[in-house]
């Protein structure tokens, strides 16, 4: 019985994927069909590459948020889907890998760095801030978007304008251990106001129950969180930071790196940046930015 | 306050089990004050159980148990108080394994009685020195001989000067040559016109102290008679097969 | 390794935070795990019954999710506090259910005649327990009881995780990935600053035990 239960509701969650798909790409419910990219038949790359290697291989090993509405959230299906996967799809695609041979890693704020050293990932797509430090490790391509810092408050909060109000109002503020508004937060408040977890959701819960006033981070992240609240966080929209997210190789991979930021730029080209937006950031943000130009490969 | 109608133990209609064991059965006994009573039997004639009921260590069934005419209460506060005024002296001595003597004999009156420190270990030091150990007050219970630990066991007793004196076994724990030292205090006691009931299997300290022997087995009070009637003339078969027993051994 | 000098001073700030967090959720521990030992082995069936409960629930809950019901669940039913207290409820709840085990274990490795002559004496249940049985039982009770007490600063880096942050483990955390430092140096300080709580801890103790131990 619960098994044909089961079989009925997959059914109908299949017929719901396919009719989403067969309306343009437009699925509520980021299903990881998205706007699939066409995949180059017959690519060839230069010897001894990553590119050679993926390619022959016939597989891409993608590490992400699992976590991460919009932009790497698991689904039902087990696979993560958002804005991060799609792009990730994209250089798999013009790899001349289809989708469904991409796998998955969970790539929490923590140990990115790490799964790319160990050679556990091949690229880390996962809402991951370019800067100084993490370059030491590994090497970023891109930027494929550029977020900001934000702060996002219960609707009903007038007292906090920005970050300069935080320390008049000796408002609590929560993020994630580990992550760079973690530390950008503490030149604006008294660090004993911040709360830190390992995971967002935690902190929405803690704004919820008043445990917290702020939670700040990426204004993407936060949207993510306020579409899911239904009304009651809003943003506060005064991008205070400029996060320009980049996709993690392995340090000194420059070819591919060089690779990946030419698959980005020939993306906006040919539209199917502009389709991953619109299969998934759209929703709460309908206008496609412009690709932010790429950074050297070092 | 006693007047001399009213006993200073008194038991009716007594009643205990544990589980199918009947231990006592239908147990009506007086103690007067000042009076010495012996309580002879086998062992499993249900003596210990007896006496330790009187301060209620073991609840009873059914009945009543009154101490100094207070019928005894509920386990709480007024029961503590009851056995402040009850002593109690146990075959294995019980003596506080981390105190020393004199913190044994001082413990209850600080604690339970409120007397000051220094008048508490004075009066200690004097009963130790009756019971003739005031030289090992410093040492703790584990360093002396089982006679020195019941003498002290008795003192600690008295020390709360209790209007009765209950002694399970006082001397069946002892190596032989300590008994004597323990019947000597005991009997000391009895003289002075202490009120006290004494579980013992010792035919010479209850022909010599007790006012009444009281001869039980299966869990009933067989005889209740003095101690010369009891030796000389035992009514009863059981009473003559446990003295049979004992003397000729 | 360099981490560790480079980041000398959140190190330390981490170290005083986990061990305020543990010196705090210790001693209520302690105090708490004593009276619900008390009530376990009490003469009043309701309060045996509240200690057996208590016990039952909190040693089979993981610290996790009793953390959870502090951080998450209180709030949720209006009662607000700061994250810290918080984690050492949890600590607390969980670690005095340990404590209460491994002090009945002592209540009852104490001869029952100890508690028969201090009742016999007129003490009452309180006065017996505080008084007589307790302290020969805190002697057989500090091997196990150390043993709860290192687990609980073990344990305290989970509490970290649920708010309180700026503990030893979390500001490692910190390091490995907001400022990019690599994990191993980073948890490698971590493990001596855990090191330096719980080594010592366990010094003490023993000297403890054969302190108590002689005064018998």
């Amino acid at each position: 019985m619960r098994l044909s239960h089961f079989a009925k509701v997959a059914a109908v969650a299949a017929a719901a994927v396919l009719t989403a798909t067969a309306c343009g790409g437009q699925s509520p419910s980021l299903g990881s069909s998205g706007a699939a990219p066409s995949v180059a038949q017959g690519a060839s790359f230069e010897a001894g590459t990553t590119m050679e290697k993926l390619n022959k291989a016939q597989a891409l090993r993608l590490g992400t948020k699992f976590d991460q509405p919009l932009f790497g959230l698991k689904g039902l299906d087990g696979k993560p889907a958002g804005f991060d996967v799609e792009i990730a799809k994209i250089i798999a695609a013009k790899l001349g890998i289809p989708a469904d041979k991409i796998s998955y890693t969970e790539a929490p704020s923590a140990v990115r760095e790490e799964v790319i050293e160990q050679d556990r990932v091949d690229m880390v797509v996962a809402t991951y801030t370019i800067n100084d430090k993490r370059k030491e490790r590994i090497t970023f391509a891109g930027p494929y978007y550029v977020a900001g810092q934000d702060l996002m408050v219960k609707s009903d909060n007038t007292t906090i304008t920005g970050p300069e109000s935080l320390k008049a109002a000796n408002a609590k503020v929560c993020s994630v251990s580990g992550s760079t508004p973690s530390e950008k937060i503490k030149q604006y408040i008294d660090p004993a106001n911040l709360t830190l977890f390992d995971v967002y959701s935690k902190c929405a819960d803690a704004l919820r129950t008043g445990q917290v006033d702020v939670v700040t981070t990426d204004n993407v992240i936060l949207t993510g969180l306020i579409e899911n609240s239904s009304g009651a966080f809003k943003l506060v929209n005064k991008k205070f930071t400029e996060e320009p997210y980049g996709i993690g190789v392995k340090k000194g991979d420059v070819k591919f790196c060089e690779f990946v930021n030419k698959t980005l730029k020939e993306a906006e080209a040919d539209g199917s940046y502009k389709a991953a937006w619109d299969s998934t950031l759209a929703k709460v943000s309908p206008d496609v930015p412009p690709l932010p130009a790429a950074g050297t490969c070092s | 306050m006693t007047r001399s109608s009213t006993p200073m133990i008194r038991m009716a209609a007594v009643d205990k089990h544990f589980g199918d064991l009947h231990v006592l059965r239908d147990i009506n006994l007086e103690v007067d004050a000042g009076q010495v009573v012996v309580v002879l039997g086998p062992s499993g004639s249900g003596k210990s159980t007896l006496c330790r009921t009187i301060n209620r260590l073991e609840p009873i069934d059914t009945g009543v148990i009154e101490v100094d005419g207070k019928e005894l209460p509920e386990e709480g506060k007024a029961l503590a108080g009851l056995r402040a005024d009850v002593g109690m002296v146990f075959q294995s001595f019980n003596l506080f394994a981390h105190k020393t003597i004199l913190e044994n004999v001082t413990l209850a009156p600080i604690k339970v009685r409120r007397m000051p420190k220094g008048e508490a270990q004075t009066h200690g030091l004097a009963l130790l020195e009756r019971v003739g150990i005031a030289n090992q007050k410093d040492k703790y219970p584990a360093q002396l001989s089982g006679g020195q630990q019941q003498r002290a066991a008795i003192a600690r007793a008295l020390a709360m000067k209790p209007k009765v004196m209950l002694f399970d076994e006082p001397t069946s724990a002892l190596d032989p040559e300590m008994v004597q030292e323990v019947l000597d205090v005991m009997t000391t006691l009895a003289k002075e016109g202490m009120t006290m009931l004494v579980v013992t299997h010792e035919m010479g300290f209850a022909r010599r102290a007790a006012n009444r022997v009281v001869f039980m087995a299966d869990g009933e009070i067989v005889e209740d008679a003095s101690p010369d009637t009891f030796f000389s003339n035992p009514t009863s078969d059981r009473a003559k097969d446990f003295l049979g027993k004992i003397l000729t051994h | 390794m360099g981490v560790i000098i480079e980041q000398f001073p959140l190190y330390v700030s981490g170290f005083l935070t986990t061990l305020r967090l543990v010196l705090i959720a210790g001693v209520l521990s302690i105090i708490l795990g004593t009276i619900i030992a008390a009530f376990r082995v009490s003469p009043v069936p309701p309060l045996r019954l509240v200690g057996t409960g208590w016990v039952t629930v909190f040693r089979n809950t993981p610290l996790a999710v009793v953390l959870f019901a502090t951080a998450f669940g209180l709030p949720e039913i209006g009662v607000n506090s700061s994250y810290f207290v918080f984690g050492v409820l949890g600590l607390v709840l969980y670690t005095s259910a340990f404590v209460c085990e491994a002090i009945r274990s002592g209540i009852n490795s104490v001869s029952a005649g100890q508690a028969e002559a201090a009742r016999a004496v007129g003490l009452t249940f309180g006065q017996s327990l505080s008084l007589i049985v307790l302290p020969q039982a805190f002697r057989t009770v500090i091997p196990p009881l150390g043993s709860v007490l290192i687990a609980m600063i073990k344990n305290s880096a989970i509490a970290g995780a649920f708010g309180i942050g700026g503990d030893l483990f979390a500001n490692g955390v910190q390091l490995t990935s907001a400022q990019g430092y690599s994990a191993a140096g980073v948890l490698f300080g971590v493990m001596l600053g855990y090191l330096v709580l719980t080594i010592p801890g366990g010094i003490l103790l023993g000297v403890l035990e054969r302190k108590l131990a002689v005064a018998r």
